[in-house]
């Protein structure tokens, strides 16, 4: 007979903030917006806010009444569709659906023929792309690498989308110089749709924008900002902010002023063109007080954007938040500690797209290595993450009886369904002592640079049509074209 | 007079702000040289910092506070010093490229020249090359220090440097650069004296510049 008043956990449930800190948090965040205000670089954004309820003094400092900002936030889906290239992968930002990615422009790569680290290359952003599509636990890709051989930096960023595309074919998150950059790889991505409109309806990137923290808004991000506000572009505003030196040392603090930050922009695109996609987020870290360094391995670092996820669910808003990346400067022992523990309170939180999956070096190096080893801790976490069955046959009462004591279940049919939904290692070793050393005492190193190897000489993604090749390198030529004048 | 000079070291290490300030007015009131304030009392405090620093057991707070109190001395002694004193604690430019609005690393670099007794003239962020050697040429400073965190701004700190030298007044002026995708190949690929890692690093690299 079946029970009445049962709770059914059917995974694991996390949180870090109640709802009434939530609300303080927020509340704070209303003040500073209206008190305080942001500094905007950029004069159509000044004058789309003197023409509204916004206050503007001091040439560009931006107070806005919070009857405007609570208008302009409820203003954003609670949820975006993306879909790469092909079709074949498409992934949903919305509320504890996890979706890991990679980081995007790291100046430097770890050169895997050398061991030295030094200046990231077209090929590398490639051979990332091609790692990242073929990961099972990888979502959605961001460049990894920042294209630096390129005759012109100011159009660095359609190479490295075409470097993108060429390798990967799953959904992807875009840096770009500024908003003529994001009109080329609007066009360029839109070519994929076979036009503007349907594109809408299938985007394939996210394009990345951050404030300069303090609550300070540059002319290129403000470009962009207003760019995906007037097409539609999903787009996110992330501050970067390093707690104790371009926010308050408290996180909760740093939680306000980043939310401020990210609330200006909403209010800016409402006024542009209500309902622009937004997506929050934040590398919210500390600045460490020794080096200076700001830290991606920080504890601070996930749990400042586990609250920040609690914060984005309240609202709404789908959350970009951080994991998979460390401080250390190869892949050691420091890597895999602070790239699992930083994975998992992420994966926890329920934020929908976890990035800088692979940054070494905080944030400063890129690595391969890293990105296969993370694949396998990811894998390990969503296991985690899958909770547990209580139903009937999970419970497996008849069969405890069955087998009776001092008996075996290898044998039964419950076993050969049920280890199946076990999470199999592909590269953790769990083998006898005798067995490992006769297979050459290969360390989890050995191993995930074995499977790099592998990857990077087998796995080719499917290739790109001839005709949208085209198109694309013309948008390309075109840029360097104007460019070069 | 010595028990002050005593004082004004220890006020540094404990961030003590107005009364390191306080302290070294009354000795220059009291008729001390300055050069002696100067070596005996703050730089023998700052070099106390610096070690402490070093060992791990004060952190950056802890130093800029001390380097807050050593700008209030300074502000004190400054007027007073013999040329040849004031140009071992000369004058810093701090700027960042045009372009570039970040600006974190260099304000933090400019407190701990500070610290270390030099004058820093902030230029802020986003600045034209030609502002920037316009105010290298009104001020004279003997160290110019150059940001930027962006690859796209970073080629900009190499036009800087090309304009020092068109305008004939490079080799007046030792030039540092920093920043996140800075390295020190691309600081001698530009023609810079120095590139600093970090705020630390950057000024010891002044402090040795200055000496020559």
């Amino acid at each position: 007979m079946p029970k009445i008043n049962q709770t059914i956990q059917t995974t694991p449930s996390f949180r870090v903030l109640s709802e009434n800190q939530i609300e303080m948090i927020y509340s704070a965040a209303l003040d500073v917006i209206q008190s305080t205000g942001a500094r905007f670089h950029h004069e159509e954004a000044l004058e789309l806010f003197k023409n509204s309820e916004a206050v503007v003094t001091d040439g560009n400092l931006v107070r806005v009444p919070l009857s405007l900002v609570e208008k302009a936030i409820k203003c954003h889906p609670r949820k975006i569709n993306l879909t790469g290239r092909t079709g074949k992968y498409k992934i949903k930002l919305e509320k504890d659906v996890v979706n890991f990615g990679t980081g995007s422009d790291l100046p430097f790569t770890y050169d895997r023929e050398t061991g030295e680290r030094r200046r990231t290359n077209y090929n590398d952003v490639v051979n990332a792309a091609r790692i990242v599509d073929f990961l099972p636990n990888l979502d959605f890709f961001m460049s990894h690498g920042i294209v630096q051989d390129v005759p012109n930096p100011q159009v660095y960023d359609r190479h490295q989308f075409m470097a993108m595309l060429k390798g990967c074919t799953k959904p992807m998150v875009l840096t770009c110089v500024d908003g003529d950059g994001l009109k080329d790889l609007w066009k360029m991505a839109s070519l994929f749709r076979g036009g503007e409109k349907e594109y809408r309806l299938e985007p394939l990137f996210v394009t990345y924008i951050e404030p300069i923290s303090p609550l300070k808004n540059d002319k290129t991000a403000v470009e962009k900002l207003l760019f995906s506000a007037e097409k539609g572009i999903p787009c996110m505003y992330t501050p970067c902010p390093s707690s104790g030196a371009t926010a308050p040392a408290t996180m909760a603090g740093m939680l306000v002023q980043s939310l401020s930050e990210t609330m200006m922009a909403s209010v800016l695109t409402y006024l542009k063109n209500p309902g622009m996609p937004l997506i929050m987020g934040g590398v919210t870290t500390v600045l460490d007080m020794i080096t200076t360094t700001y830290s991606y391995g920080a504890p601070e670092l996930s749990l400042a954007s586990a609250a920040n996820t609690d914060i984005s669910k309240w609202l709404g808003l789908p959350m970009f938040s951080t994991g998979g990346c460390t401080d250390s400067k190869v892949l050691d022992e420091q890597a895999a500690i602070e790239s699992a523990t930083s994975n998992f309170y992420a994966y926890l939180s329920g934020a929908s797209l976890v990035h800088d999956v692979g940054y070494i070096d905080s944030g400063v190096n890129a690595s391969l290595e890293s990105l296969v080893m993370n694949d396998e801790i990811i894998g390990m976490i969503r296991q985690m993450g899958k909770g547990i069955n209580t139903e009937d046959e999970y419970l497996a009462l008849e069969l405890i009886d069955k087998i009776g004591p001092g008996g075996e279940y290898l044998t039964s049919e419950h076993t050969l369904t049920h280890y199946k939904n076990w999470f199999q290692p592909r590269l953790q070793d769990r083998s006898d002592y005798e067995t490992w050393v006769r297979e050459g005492q290969k360390t989890m190193n050995d191993r995930i640079r074995e499977e790099t190897d592998r990857i990077l000489k087998e796995h080719q993604p499917e290739p790109i049509d001839d005709k949208i090749q085209k198109e694309l390198e013309q948008i390309i030529d075109a840029a360097e074209k104007r460019h070069s004048k | 007079m010595s028990e002050k000079l005593g004082k004004i070291a220890d006020g540094l290490l404990h961030g003590k702000i107005d009364e390191v300030g306080e302290l070294t007015q009354e000795l220059i009131n009291d008729g001390m040289d300055p050069e002696e304030i100067l070596q005996k009392g703050l730089f023998a405090g700052m070099d106390v910092v610096g070690k402490k620093f070093r060992d791990c057991e004060m952190f950056i707070p802890e130093v800029l506070r001390s380097a807050k109190a050593m700008h209030a001395a300074m502000e004190k002694l400054r007027p007073v010093l013999s040329e040849e004193s004031s140009s071992k604690a000369g004058t810093v430019i701090m700027v960042t490229v045009q372009g570039d609005l970040h600006d974190i690393g260099k304000n933090l670099a400019g407190m701990m020249m500070e610290g270390a007794g030099f004058n820093v003239i902030d230029m802020g962020i986003d600045r034209k090359t030609e502002d920037i050697v316009e105010m290298v040429k009104k001020e004279k400073p003997q160290i110019l220090g150059l940001s930027a965190l962006l690859t796209t701004t970073m080629p900009k700190m190499g036009e800087v440097i090309n304009a020092l030298k068109e305008a004939g007044i490079r080799d007046q002026v030792k030039v540092i650069v920093g920043g996140a995708p800075v390295t020190d190949d691309f600081a001698q690929e530009i023609g810079a004296d120095a590139y600093a890692p970090n705020a630390s690093i950057g000024t010891e690299k002044a402090l040795e510049l200055v000496k020559g």
